[in-house]
């Protein structure tokens, strides 16, 4: 892997099995073998042969409709879903802000959050509790909410703390899903000058956003995925403007319609 | 996944590489090496579930304790009544027996209700980050450490009250014995975890393995050490001792206990043997499945 990448992924492609029968019980597996019945399931093929180089200090934008595979393209970067076929390589420590009160205890105030969110990324307790402060702050909560359960929280505030403790694990590689869409106004101005002082400092983000504005304001590359494949790939701008046509026309571009 | 270092740029670089493994194991070296790294996460885990759990409620810890001990009396009485007729001796050596055999029951109990439950419940936290998601399960067993922890206490505290009324009962635990509890504690702390690993995987695919555990726990302890004594077994009958996973240890820690004897070698055995087993079944069907629970919660 060439050092000045740092994700490749190479020909991936993952599917996954799911049942159809939404009740997966004992007694349903019991009942279902007793009739002699077989579980129904369905293949879904998230991400079809994708090959991408994201090189150090990009920020690539996904964009994409429901179910184009945007999350499990993510996760699978980040190492939590295997690939089916092909591979992907991954170059520095990873932090990720993919589903919304990860680690979180709803009954704990939101300073053991920040612990317990740091712990699970893999932070020492040391480590983590050096950067409570700094989280604390970048979140800036008012008045001592910091100290309240965060089953109290809005849904704001709720995600705000969770995009600090993801930010402050400075990281090579940032994965962000959606989470630009959290937070008022100037909290999202402040996590734009954040993410734009770690591409500064050669790290890379990768954001998923149905907000078209932020892909076009922060990333430097986008790519456009449907159907778990490929579509498009190059300046932000490009990729959202052929994106928002065919969110309004409803078809792809004419060489791509087998898809 | 795979770490590598990176010869040619003189930086150590952390490459990891995804490739696909299904139903097979990933590499077991760096896979435990993580696991070991992370174990600190386990603990705190632990921490803060039983805080968030007992928050501005004391009663609830000592609820812990209180309800093992109060079953042990009514399952004393109910042992009492029912041998009545063949009762020997002073009563205090059954309820000693069934006391920390409860003790030691609901700690397995805890670990393999816990751990089967800690995948499905950590369902955000396993989609927001790759780490080895048996420190889920590890984290409950911890927890249901803790919990047993205080209940030796508690066991000294009622055997020392019983001697008062009953000076003739003939418990006699404080012996050299008592040096191999941590051997058959650590023995059932690994068949607890091996079977939380096998319930918890078996919970991601069946929902309903929780209200199964319920009927299974209770045929359990009816057919473990715990109500009756291993004394009881002849002839080939024994085996219900050794085919149960909590045979051995329940009973060696009945004779360490209760009686002040040192546990024969086939329970020592027993524990050995089963802690071995669990562990590498419970441990193989988790890890060779743990990568698919991300697309299943």
């Amino acid at each position: 892997m060439p050092s000045d990448l740092a994700v490749r992924i190479e020909d991936l492609s993952i599917k996954y099995t799911i049942n159809v029968d939404n009740k997966r019980t004992l007694k349903n597996a019991v009942m279902r073998a007793s009739k002699g019945e077989k579980v129904r399931t369905r293949t879904v093929e998230a991400v079809k042969n994708l090959t991408l180089d994201v090189p150090h200090g990009a920020v690539l934008g996904i964009v994409g409709a429901n179910g184009a595979g945007k999350s499990t393209l993510m996760r699978s970067i980040a190492g939590i879903l295997p690939p089916t076929d092909g591979r992907v390589m991954v170059n520095g420590k990873v932090s990720t802000l993919l589903a919304l009160g990860v680690g979180f205890n709803p009954a704990l105030s939101g300073r053991d959050n920040i612990i317990l969110g740091g712990l699970a990324a893999g932070l020492t307790r040391d480590e983590i509790e050096a950067k409570t402060e700094e989280i604390i702050d970048f979140a800036a909560l008012s008045e001592n909410f910091i100290d309240m359960p965060i089953r109290t929280y809005s849904s704001g505030m709720y995600s705000r703390v969770a995009f600090s403790v993801a930010i402050a694990m400075t990281p090579d590689i940032l994965l962000l899903d959606e989470a630009l869409s959290a937070g008022d106004a100037t909290f999202k101005e402040k996590s734009f000058l954040k993410m734009r002082q770690m591409c500064d400092e050669a790290r890379t983000i990768i954001i998923v956003s149905h907000a078209i504005s932020s892909i076009n304001s922060l990333c430097t590359d986008a790519i456009w995925l449907h159907k778990g494949q490929l579509i498009a790939k190059g300046k932000p701008e490009e990729i959202t403007d052929q994106y928002l046509k065919f969110l309004n026309v409803g078809t792809l571009p004419s060489n791509l319609e087998d898809f | 996944m795979v770490n590598e270092n990176n010869p040619g740029s003189g930086v150590a670089t952390n490459i990891r590489v995804f490739e696909p493994h299904k139903a097979s194991l990933p590499p077991l070296g760096p896979y435990l090496k993580e696991f070991w790294r992370r174990r600190i996460f386990a603990i705190e885990l632990a921490r803060f579930s039983d805080k968030a759990e007992y928050l501005g409620s004391r009663i609830g810890k000592v609820w812990l304790v209180l309800n093992p001990l109060l079953l042990a009396m009514v399952y004393y009485l109910l042992v009492a009544v029912l041998r009545s007729g063949a009762n020997k001796g002073s009563g205090l050596e059954t309820l000693a027996h069934i006391l920390i055999g409860l003790f030691t029951f609901y700690f397995a109990q805890n670990c393999i209700n816990d751990g089967a439950q800690s995948i499905v419940s950590g369902g955000r936290l396993i989609l927001n980050q790759a780490f080895p998601l048996s420190l889920l399960p590890l984290s409950s067993i911890i927890r249901a450490f803790w919990q047993f922890v205080p209940t030796i206490p508690v066991y000294f505290i009622v055997i020392f009250i019983g001697k008062l009324f009953s000076p003739d009962a003939n418990i006699e635990f404080i012996t050299w014995n008592l040096l191999l509890v941590p051997f058959v504690v650590a023995g059932l702390v690994i068949t607890s975890f091996g079977l939380a690993l096998l319930f918890a995987t078996m919970n991601v695919y069946f929902r309903d393995t929780g209200k199964f555990l319920t009927y299974l726990m209770r045929i359990w302890l009816y057919a473990s050490p715990v109500l009756w004594l291993p004394s009881m077994l002849h002839g080939w009958h024994r085996a219900i001792l050794y085919v149960n996973p909590l045979g051995p240890a329940l009973s060696a820690t009945s004779r360490i206990w209760v009686e002040g004897k040192t546990p024969t070698l086939a329970e020592l055995v027993g524990c050995l043997a089963w802690a071995l087993i669990a562990i590498s079944f419970g441990g193989y069907i988790f890890i060779s499945r743990e990568r698919d629970f991300a697309v299943r919660i």
